[in-house]
């Protein structure tokens, strides 16, 4: 192989090295030594109801959360209006000149 | 995303007592999942292993879980296998990391599960020689150990191993350098 470093070569020549040849050999053998504790439909059902109980799951803890703030914002918007003073705030009194229609008066220019 | 009719796969691993599947891309997603399943389960598991993973099996179920939620988001169902082995790399790198800060902080670490006990069995099969090139490959870094399987077991290019391991390609050259550079210097103590 050509993208390693000098440093790990044992032979020379764009062939893999020795290392590399050991270790694809290893590699090969320790894989095929590998086998599923469970044949194939047996272990795709069983991560397939995995699957699905965490999916039905996540979607519970979402909706049990959305639950949750909502009622969560419902309750502290109906303490801060039960906040509000009972007796009528004055916006505008009524008094004065704007009741008979008098305007301001104006700057002189 | 290419719609495609399902395949006698899924209905030959369907769950029997599960509900109907009526949506069409729901059916799609469970025919995809499936061939996936019987294509990739085993090859997946065995890279789980040669990463050093000590419960290969849930790290391929939480890969293919992972791939089952996000399946609407693949670009190309081609583009799943790619997405399923750094998935792998992933988790089994995670794995690890968490087991060695377990051990850091716990006196006695916990017993590993049967998965290794596998693993243990399929390392005893190996020569003396081999044995050794792979303990000291478990001993390297898990990016270097992550870099040499891809491309020595694998085969991949490194443009494929650096999307795989989430990279530049000059760090997939780097990474794989310095790992068979410690692999040699073992192979030369022991001779």
């Amino acid at each position: 192989m050509n993208d390693t470093g000098p440093e790990a070569m044992n032979d020379t020549g764009p062939g893999p090295t020795r290392t590399e040849r050991e270790l694809q050999d290893a590699l090969e053998a320790l894989a095929g030594g590998v086998r599923p504790t469970r044949p194939l439909p047996d272990a795709y059902r069983t991560a397939r109801g995995e699957w699905l109980r965490r999916e039905r799951r996540r979607r519970l803890v979402l909706a049990v959360l959305v639950a949750v703030v909502f009622a969560l914002a419902t309750l502290i918007g109906l303490w801060v209006l039960n906040q509000a003073p009972a007796h009528p705030g004055v916006i505008f009194s009524g008094t004065g000149d704007a009741v008979n229609g008098a305007s301001l008066p104006r700057p002189n220019p | 995303m290419r719609r495609r009719q399902p395949t006698p796969v899924a209905e030959t691993y369907a769950e029997p007592l599960a509900l109907p599947v009526t949506d069409p891309a729901e059916l799609e997603r469970e025919a995809g999942l499936a061939r996936l399943f019987e294509l990739h389960y085993s090859s997946m598991l065995r890279l789980a292993v040669l990463l050093g993973a000590d419960d290969p099996e849930n790290v391929v179920a939480e890969a293919y879980y992972q791939i089952y939620r996000k399946w609407r988001r693949l670009r190309d169902v081609r583009a799943a296998e790619a997405y399923l082995r750094s998935t792998v790399c992933n988790l089994t790198r995670m794995r690890i990391r968490h087991l060695q800060v377990a051990r850091r902080h716990v006196e006695s670490p916990p017993e590993l599960p049967d998965e290794t006990v596998a693993s243990a069995e399929s390392a005893a099969l190996l020569r003396d020689d081999q044995r050794v090139l792979i303990d000291a490959l478990q001993q390297l870094p898990a990016r270097q150990r992550e870099a040499l399987v891809l491309r020595h077991w694998l085969g991949l290019k490194e443009s494929e191993i650096a999307a795989a391991m989430g990279i530049s390609c000059g760090s997939v050259k780097t990474h794989t350098s310095r790992g068979l550079a410690a692999l040699t210097q073992a192979m030369e103590a022991r001779r």
